[in-house]
């Protein structure tokens, strides 16, 4: 079995096409497609644009015979194998909407997984649905109850009946599917993508995001049912016609080393992660390793889909250094599924920007103003750090919005960030009160987001929605979380901040820590540390509790959720405990 | 072929690491929620049985691995393939 190729003869067309569909007809004429490695790094399945579109369709005749109506909702486990990627077509050349669902990697979560499912399944009322074999059962399970046409593996469906009338793809102003999103797992939002919706932002991503020249190939480990994985890693390549190659995530997890021998082995161009998974990889690597990595092919390290970490990423470059990895391949990008994907793109081969900024003021005045040169340690304190996420792609409206007024912010003033363009969702699935929160009838997207301008581009702080409002005073959640995982005990990913309000109407920062600690000498000494530390960096009064590990609450797509935690806390909470801990604080303070 | 009790003792040593010191192993212990494993501390481990035992443990099975003998017999079904 050979890999499909990196160059080849097709001209390359930049995603200028009218339907996901149509993008597929063309990438299929050429060489290119899409290959599936093992966690061993053994390449296990090849699939050509050319056989996608055979297979896909093929498969489209066969859902046809099912008799469903236009837009019926067809619900896939997406695991990363080709038989996802050959569903999701199918829907596309079948006139049906697929709709990705996420895989489980939890271990003892089969009854979360399978409400987890249920809801899903009920929220976008789905007719079919599909499962990989191994994940069947609790699709199975999941459906109890609920009013489907056919639940089954590949097998089942590729037994139907072809219908031989011609097909009917998807249209440029009907849906290309549902992708749900940030949001909790308990009341999941189905965001409404239409054709031209993604089409437009894939044609932003290819052109001017990455970019795309002939030579180039990705590499991908990220989920199918997220965003980034969906949209940035199978729809893109294909509607650039470029080769990808996939590991599962689970793979990624277990062996994070394997995506840096899939990008020295395949010559890869681009790949994107969150910022934990260069953290991770750099875990796993430790301080001196002994593999031969040649990473200096890799022109687009992306990073997004939560906040940036600086430091973290340039931890993965100074390790990687040596094996060719250039940390100017770094790229911040900003985006969300609201919006297909992107938003906007940092500029190519200029690296991180990070902007240093005085906190203080950003807080009190809710202006970002920059310390250039830091002078002195109490301006080092006061720093806070964010990464410029880059010029909006052509064709959105971007405008930052004052908190309180409204107003459209001037530079380096702080405000909650609008959207407006043709990639822009049409609504949340079946949901018009939720629609109506976030998306205005002329367009705007309310992203809900925290950010400012600096020169024309973007600098994201972060959720609006979770900042916390102490006096007047704007906390935000991520310095709260940040000073938590500084401590030893505590690891990246194992605290939310937020705030809730007392019986007699206070605001109160609350953090919640998963702490493996067993003893309570030791838990005592953790909270005292991170209490006197929040006192001391930002005065305020803050309740810390300790819960044990793995029982934060995340959403579907994996990111932790402060409100959920939040909603969480206020279930078990004891006012008087809270009260006397903090006047305890206060007193000894 | 490898038999449960066969299997058991090197499952023991291979998560004593990932213990307190201390810590008496059993085949109740819940892996999550008595070893306080986290996600990431799920793959080590997961990633150091696939390598000892050489087999792949599939995705789709861990939402229903809960107790160390849960793993145990998963390995053991596996082994017999």
């Amino acid at each position: 079995m050979n890999a499909t190729p990196t160059h080849h003869q097709l001209r390359l067309k930049y995603g200028n096409f009218s339907t996901l569909s149509e993008a597929l007809d063309y990438a299929a004429s050429g060489e290119t497609g899409c290959n599936f490695y093992s966690g061993r790094g053994k390449l296990t399945h090849v699939l050509t644009y050319a056989d996608l579109k055979q297979q896909a369709q093929n498969l489209a005749r066969r859902l046809n015979g099912l008799g469903l109506s236009r837009g019926a909702r067809v619900a896939l486990i997406a695991d990363t194998t080709p038989d996802f990627i050959r569903f999701f077509f199918a829907c596309q050349y079948a006139g049906l909407i697929p709709v990705p669902l996420p895989i489980s990697l939890h271990l003892g979560g089969h009854q979360a997984y399978v409400t987890q499912l249920n809801r899903l399944l009920e929220s976008c009322q789905a007719s079919i649905a599909m499962a990989p074999e191994g994940f069947l059962p609790f699709l199975e399970e999941a459906a109890t109850g609920l009013d489907m046409v056919l639940i089954g593996g590949p097998e089942t469906f590729a037994s139907l009946e072809e219908n031989q009338d011609p097909l009917n793809p998807l249209e440029p102003q009907e849906l290309a599917y549902i992708q749900y999103t940030s949001g909790s797992t308990r009341w999941p939002r189905g965001v409404e993508v239409t054709q031209s919706a993604v089409m437009t932002n894939l044609s932003g991503i290819i052109q001017h995001g990455l970019k795309v020249q002939s030579g180039d190939r990705c590499v991908s480990w990220l989920p199918f049912y997220h965003d980034m994985g969906l949209v940035g890693f199978v729809l893109g390549p294909i509607a650039s016609q470029l080769s990808v190659d996939y590991l599962s995530t689970r793979d990624f997890a277990m062996r994070p080393r394997q995506w840096l021998n899939l990008m020295t082995k395949s010559r890869a161009t681009i790949s994107f992660s969150p910022s934990f998974g260069y953290e991770l990889c750099v875990r796993r690597l430790g301080e001196d390793f002994n593999e031969h990595y040649d990473l200096s092919s890799w022109r687009i390290a992306g990073a997004g889909a939560e906040t940036i970490r600086a430091d973290s990423l340039s931890r993965f470059a100074k390790t990687l250094k040596a094996s060719g990895f250039k940390s100017e391949a770094f790229l911040a990008c900003y985006g969300m599924a609201e919006c297909s994907l992107a938003i906007s793109f940092a500029p190519l081969n200029k690296g991180l920007e990070v902007d240093r900024v005085d906190g203080d003021q950003l807080s009190n005045n809710r202006l970002a103003m920059p310390f250039i040169p830091l002078l002195t340690d109490e301006e080092q304190a006061r720093c806070s750090k964010f990464v410029n996420c880059g010029v909006p792609l052509p064709g959105y409206e971007v405008e930052i919005r004052n908190i309180m007024t409204g107003d459209v912010v001037k530079e380096r003033e702080s405000g909650i960030i609008f959207v407006r363009g043709a990639s822009t969702m049409t609504g949340y699935f079946n949901d018009p009160i939720l629609t109506q929160e976030v998306l205005s009838p002329d367009g705007w997207l309310n992203t809900g987001d925290i950010g400012y301008w600096v020169e024309g581009s973007l600098v994201i702080i972060g959720r609006s929605k979770d900042m916390i409002i102490i006096n007047g005073r704007n906390i935000w959640p991520q310095d709260l979380e940040f000073m938590a995982e500084q401590q030893a005990e505590v690891r990246p990913g194992d605290s939310s901040a937020f705030s809730v309000s007392t019986p007699d109407g206070h605001e109160i920062a609350i953090i919640v820590v998963q702490c493996r600690e067993m003893d309570n000498k030791k838990r005592e000494d953790l909270v005292q540390r991170l209490r006197s530390l929040v006192h001391k960096e930002l005065s305020i009064p803050c309740y810390i509790e300790l819960i044990p590990p793995r029982t934060l609450p995340r959403t579907s797509s994996g990111k932790l959720s402060r409100s959920r935690a939040k909603a969480d806390f206020l279930t078990r909470i004891q006012w008087e405990e809270v009260t006397t801990n903090l006047s305890t604080t206060a007193g000894s303070a | 072929m490898m038999s449960y009790s066969a299997i058991l003792p090197q499952l023991f040593d291979t998560l004593k690491p990932f213990t307190k010191p201390g810590f008496q192993l059993k085949e109740q212990t819940e892996l999550v929620a008595e070893l306080g494993l986290d996600s990431l501390q799920v793959m080590q481990v997961l990633l150091k049985i696939e390598d000892h035992f050489d087999i792949s443990i599939p995705l789709n099975n861990l939402p229903n691995i809960r107790t160390v003998k849960d793993l145990g017999e998963e390995i053991e079904k596996l082994l017999k393939g």
